[in-house]
């Protein structure tokens, strides 16, 4: 009886889901809802239709043509792009560049943020409360207020152990670590408070020590928040402009967006190199949005209590 | 399988609250002892410090023998049941019961073969592949049993494991939770507030109230020798009548007069007040003992005027009126009583219980 009800169900509320949309109210709601997708994507086709276009027709003719004359569509400009190798400067060799900042800085961010939330929730130490307000404090610090005391302090590094790390990836890298933990360890401590901690008391009877804990426990139930975390630091890292133009300051290496920008002043009018550019920069973080988006799993916790 | 010992286990609260007062508790090898006792009372507490979830402020545990205040709770070799399963609802029912046998690198056919047979045993052979999320309360239930079964543990611990389910699945599980101890002969401690479980599943109950243990015994003796009025009042449904009442000498007896009450006393009990000088005396009588006519003779008379009858099938549940008083009794079903009637309600002296009113100890002769 409770197998019959639990395989029909989910047809049953098709069904109806089905005819709720189509119902007037919903009808129009749904047109609008469309509209501002539309309306919302119209700046992205655009930049997709202008890098698929011949570099001459710009000015002579709108992008929207692409929809009517279809022929117009070349990957001229994506070739003379890549023509020049992973050479340094070129757009691909600034494409690995902020990778190498990217990746490191969001792996960082998600285990550092995981382990630090571990603590703030599940450690037995006294003033964990007063730690947790003091990273929420740093959430308010601007970016730009920390450019130069930053600097100043790597430059102090660099006297003191002979490595300066302005200029360099790892430099740019802890930069964007140091800024990245607030809102990490912010986020993951706000799910994992939501984690019954009956849970680890199990798991503690069962034989697991804090690090068994973390990891078959805590850890997988967490995966959604540390997915939307990875996802929003590597957005914010892939986008950013202003740390790598000042921290990357008289490297050979630049970010993708240090390479678009250096193209906005110099040709302006050379605008397919920008829309080119600037799909080529949307394509990975859409990549990585949709590879964790499948651990974005609601209701995680379904079954663990009562 | 082991004995376990609680000598003066005491918790006391940075707060300076104290939950546990100086617990003192004998469980033999393969005993079922339940800590009973109304919420907030400690049992609960007294249970986490013997788990090794919650540091002990003095006292000591022993787990066959070995003191184990110091050690983690994986290291003290007992399996806890909670109120809220607490399954890890990201694993399978499966792995929900094998994840303490892998953390102690069990070998995987071991493993295998010891979640099989507690599958078999709990009736959860169908299930192994899904996830708690996917099951019933019932059925989740069982999983807990089952992650604690499998580790064959000295000890069972069990925190409140039925008050999450249904009044008729709760029956049934007590059922299989008594077999399960039949089974295993297992030493089980077993949290609950509701004495109908400890009654029906204990050899011994513990009843603890505010965090100091009022008396331990079988569920006969509680029912029958309640040490204090607390105990008295808290086994037994419906729960136990008191009527402060004074005592008079006459002639060669001693009676206890209230309005609307009469105890009869035996020479015996009558010799015990006298030697202690009371006054008054609280009178306990409990609803399955009082029937309707009147006695000769020594025992207990109540005059009383029917408020309410809850028909119950065999018998009726009687709410009546007494000097003031709410009175319950359970009276067979074919005593014809309505609403409003003036009736006499009767005890036997074996049936009376008389308890000292300042420090509410018993003070009745068997």
């Amino acid at each position: 009886m409770a197998v019959a009800e639990a395989i029909t169900q989910p047809a049953v509320a098709r069904t109806r889901r089905l005819a709720s949309r189509l119902r007037p109210s919903h009808l129009a709601l749904n047109v609008v809802l469309g509209l501002v997708a539309v309306f919302w994507l119209v700046p992205t086709v655009s930049l997709l239709a202008i890098s698929l276009r011949d570099p001459s027709t710009y000015g002579v003719t709108g992008w929207w043509t692409v929809f009517t004359a279809p022929t117009q569509l070349t990957l001229k400009n994506y070739e003379q792009l890549f023509s020049t190798g992973l050479a340094t400067g070129g757009v691909l060799d600034s494409v690995v560049t902020t990778a190498l900042i990217t990746v490191p800085a969001t792996v960082l961010v998600t285990v550092i943020s995981s382990l630090a939330a571990y603590s703030l929730v599940f450690g037995r130490w006294r003033g964990r409360t007063a730690v947790f307000l003091l990273v929420v404090g740093l959430l308010v610090v601007p970016v730009q207020v920390a450019l130069i005391p930053v600097a100043q302090l790597y430059d102090a590094f660099g006297h003191l152990t002979g490595f300066n790390p302005f200029g360099t990836l790892p430099g740019v890298v802890i930069f964007h670590v140091a800024f990245g933990l607030p809102f990490g360890i912010f986020l993951m401590r706000n799910f994992y408070t939501g984690i019954p901690k009956d849970l680890l008391e199990a798991g503690r009877i069962d034989g697991a020590g804090e690090w068994t804990l973390f990891r078959r426990v805590v850890l997988p139930l967490g995966l959604p928040a540390a997915a939307s975390l990875a996802i929003f630091q590597f957005i914010w890292v892939w986008n950013d402009l202003l740390v790598g133009l000042v921290f990357l300051g008289g490297n050979a290496h630049h970010t993708l967006t240090i390479y678009l920008y250096s193209f906005t002043r110099t040709l302006a009018n050379n605008y397919w190199v920008i829309a080119t550019g600037g799909i080529i920069s949307i394509i990975v973080p859409l990549i990585i949005f949709f590879a964790f988006q499948r651990y974005f799993v609601r209701g995680v916790l379904a079954g663990a209590v009562k | 399988m082991a004995r376990v010992a609680l000598e003066d286990l005491t918790k006391r609260y940075a707060g300076g609250n104290l939950a546990v007062d100086r617990l003192n508790l004998d469980i033999a090898d393969g005993e079922f002892v339940c800590l009973v006792g109304p919420s907030g009372c400690g049992k609960t507490t007294a249970l986490r410090m013997i788990a090794g979830l919650e540091d002990i402020s003095s006292g000591r545990v022993r787990i066959g023998g070995k003191v184990v205040n110091l050690l983690p709770p994986r290291d003290r070799d007992i399996a806890l049941v909670f109120q809220s399963y607490a399954l890890y609802p990201h694993m399978s029912v499966y792995d929900n019961m094998a994840f303490g046998l892998q953390l102690r690198k069990t070998p995987k056919a071991q493993i295998e073969k010891a979640v099989r047979e507690a599958a078999r045993i709990l009736d959860l052979e169908r299930f192994l592949d899904r996830k708690p999320g996917q099951l019933s309360g019932g059925q989740r239930q069982r999983v807990a049993l089952g992650r604690a079964i499998v580790r064959e543990p000295a000890a069972f611990l069990m925190d409140e494991p039925l008050s999450n389910l249904d009044a008729k699945l709760r029956v049934q599980t007590r059922a299989e939770i008594a077999r399960l101890h039949q089974r295993l002969e297992a030493t089980m401690i077993y949290v609950t507030h509701d004495q109908v479980e400890a009654m029906t599943m204990a050899d011994r109950i513990a009843v603890i109230n505010e965090g100091v243990l009022q008396q331990v015994g079988t569920p006969k003796d509680l029912y029958e020798q309640p040490a204090n009025r607390f105990v008295a009042g808290f086994i037994g449904s419906p729960a136990m009548n008191f009527v402060e009442a004074e005592v008079t000498q006459d002639g060669g007896g001693s009676r206890l007069l209230a309005e609307g009450l009469e105890v009869v006393l035996a020479d015996a009990q009558a010799a015990r007040l006298r030697d202690r000088g009371l006054r008054s005396v609280t009178v306990g009588v409990r609803p399955e003992h009082l029937h309707p006519g009147a006695l000769e003779g020594p025992g207990l008379r109540l005059s009383a005027s029917i408020d309410v009858v809850e028909f119950l099938g065999n018998d009726e549940l009687i709410h009546a009126a007494s000097g003031g008083r709410d009175v319950v009794a359970i009276v067979d079903a074919d005593v014809r009583l309505a609403v409003g009637d003036r009736v006499v309600l009767s005890a036997a002296p074996r049936h009376v219980y008389l308890f000292d009113p300042d420090r509410d100890m018993s003070l009745t002769v068997r």
